[in-house]
């Protein structure tokens, strides 16, 4: 345990490195949000609009809470691990006494603790400038259930960017391909964050529920806004842990078979 | 003329180095090709399905909307096309290649602004092209106003090709390029929907600072006959401001250029 405490540490630390970087890569998420604030803010300017099932407020919030549960879910490490295995420098890692997944996964830790607290600040400067009306979510059960939600959709992710970073076992060149086409482009658009997916027609939003995807952001973001209750609330989370293990099983399995495949070139 | 000449040439032959250079790794080509497309057909299916409920957005129809986003797509992926060496910039610098660029007997701001055309853009230009004419058709504009939105076309691909190189100027002088490219994007990206969906100061910044009203959303409004006399000439006026300000930002790196890398 005391070993990935120092991984924490240092990785926290590492991130303050490179400044410039991590502060272009928040500011970018800013005006990311400017964009779907004001897309929705527009759509919605019409007083009391009902829409796709949201009113101006619940809209609204939906798009603030993508400024925190982007930088809890989406914001990770593990897109670095291509690199090492196209380089060959997982060898290292592996000849060193840390689980390779833990260690991932502690980096990943410090990586949205480090997020999170930008996502506060940020939270807090938009909501001074923009001053959006807020839906504020009392039930306690709710809560504790989104929180559930967040913290299943972080180990999705966290697995599949692992599944997708393992490309370069068979071809080291793909490394950033593979994580283009799933976690930037597909992650981006089937996962709720940049429109809620409930305005797409019910049978691909039935086709897409069986899919990992939705339950890394709109399906969270659904459970705090009390827009999914009862038995679609567990059903939801019975399928996301489902994932979990699907994917895991997947993961170990795909990561064996490139062990064997690898001939750590570059080393 | 002769000059011009030369350089399509040498812009030719860099052309077709940098395709064979994408070509050979077919699978990466694929890869990206489905992303782009896939990325491509996400937002219009998003668009269709938002103006399906809301009707109007900022009082523009579908087709209206959905030629707004063409019309973005279409300055961003031919200044992509034409600028994709801008994003390998920061390593010729910190590695010290940039010394070999300024030795050779061409222009170096034309060889690391247009040195490596994307084969990849090139593939999804056509369709999209098609694809604006097709929408555009719907909208059944006069010649003049077709006349006005290439006219405004190519003026938002100055204003492009202006923050293209202000970009890079400012990767000599700091080494950091990759980051402010990106943010450069995102906010053009903004011009994805007609910038009257922006309230002010933002709405200002998006029309003055970094006109992404005048690249990607007037040439629309001009195709719809909704662009002033006024619109259209301060434009192009600003457009080639910009140009001169991106060459004398370029002049102003060059001297601060210390080569330390080689």
């Amino acid at each position: 345990m005391g070993k990935y405490l120092q991984v924490f540490k240092i990785s926290f630390q590492q991130e303050f490195v490179y400044r410039l970087n991590f502060i272009m890569w928040r500011v970018r998420n800013v005006l990311q949000i400017f964009i779907v604030f004001f897309l929705w803010d527009t759509v919605f300017s019409a007083q009391g609009r009902q829409l796709f099932g949201y009113d101006r407020d619940k809209i609204l919030t939906y798009v603030f809470g993508l400024i925190f549960i982007k930088a809890f879910v989406l914001s990770s490490r593990v897109q670095d691990v291509a690199g090492d295995i196209a380089r060959g420098e997982i060898i290292n890692y592996l000849l060193k006494p840390v689980n390779y997944f833990k260690y991932w996964l502690t980096r990943d830790i410090s990586s949205k603790a480090l997020n999170l607290v930008f996502a506060v600040g940020e939270f807090s400067l938009l909501y001074l400038i923009l001053r959006p009306p807020f839906y504020f979510q009392n039930n306690p059960f709710l809560i504790i259930l989104f929180l559930i939600s967040i913290i299943l959709a972080i180990f999705t992710y966290y697995i599949l960017l692992f599944i997708v970073n393992a490309i370069p076992f068979w071809a080291p060149e793909m490394g950033w391909g593979g994580h283009f086409l799933v976690t930037v482009i597909m992650v981006e658009f089937l996962s709720g964050a940049l429109f809620p997916l409930d305005i797409l027609p019910a049978s691909l939003q039935n086709v897409l529920n069986f899919t990992p995807f939705p339950y890394l952001i709109f399906f969270p973001l659904q459970v705090y806004l009390g827009k999914i209750t009862g038995f679609l609330l567990f059903k939801g989370i019975f399928i996301s842990t489902i994932w979990i293990f699907i994917l895991w099983f997947f993961m170990n399995w795909i990561w064996k078979k490139g062990f064997k495949v690898y001939q750590a070139y570059g080393r | 003329m002769k000059r011009l000449l030369y350089y399509l040439r040498i812009w030719v032959f860099m052309s077709r180095n940098s395709f064979l250079m994408v070509l050979n790794q077919r699978s990466v080509l694929l890869i990206f090709l489905a992303g782009k497309v896939l990325r491509f057909l996400f937002f219009i299916s998003f668009l269709f399905f938002l103006l399906k409920g809301a009707e109007n957005l900022a009082g523009y129809n579908s087709t209206q909307t959905i030629f707004f986003f063409l019309s973005f797509m279409v300055v961003d992926t031919t200044a992509q096309f034409f600028f994709r060496e801008v994003y390998r910039f920061r390593s010729y610098v910190v590695t010290g290649d940039f010394d070999l660029i300024l030795a050779k007997p061409m222009n170096a701001l034309f060889r690391v602004l247009m040195g490596g055309a994307d084969v990849i853009d090139l593939i999804t230009l056509p369709p999209l092209y098609a694809a604006t004419v097709y929408v555009g058709k719907l909208l059944n504009p006069s010649l003049e106003n077709v006349f006005l939105y290439l006219l405004l076309l190519v003026s938002g691909l100055l204003i492009t090709a202006a923050f293209h190189i202000i970009v890079i100027s400012f990767g000599i002088i700091t080494l950091e390029v990759d980051h402010t490219i990106m943010i450069y994007r995102d906010i053009t990206s903004m011009g994805r929907f007609p910038v009257d969906i922006y309230k002010e100061p933002l709405k200002g910044i998006l029309t003055y600072f970094i006109p992404v009203a005048i690249m990607m959303t007037l040439p629309a409004k001009a195709f719809m006959g909704l662009a002033s006399f006024t619109g259209v000439l301060s434009a192009l006026i600003i457009s080639i401001l910009f140009i001169f300000i991106s060459f004398r930002f370029w002049n102003f790196a060059m001297e601060k250029y210390s080569s330390a890398s080689s």
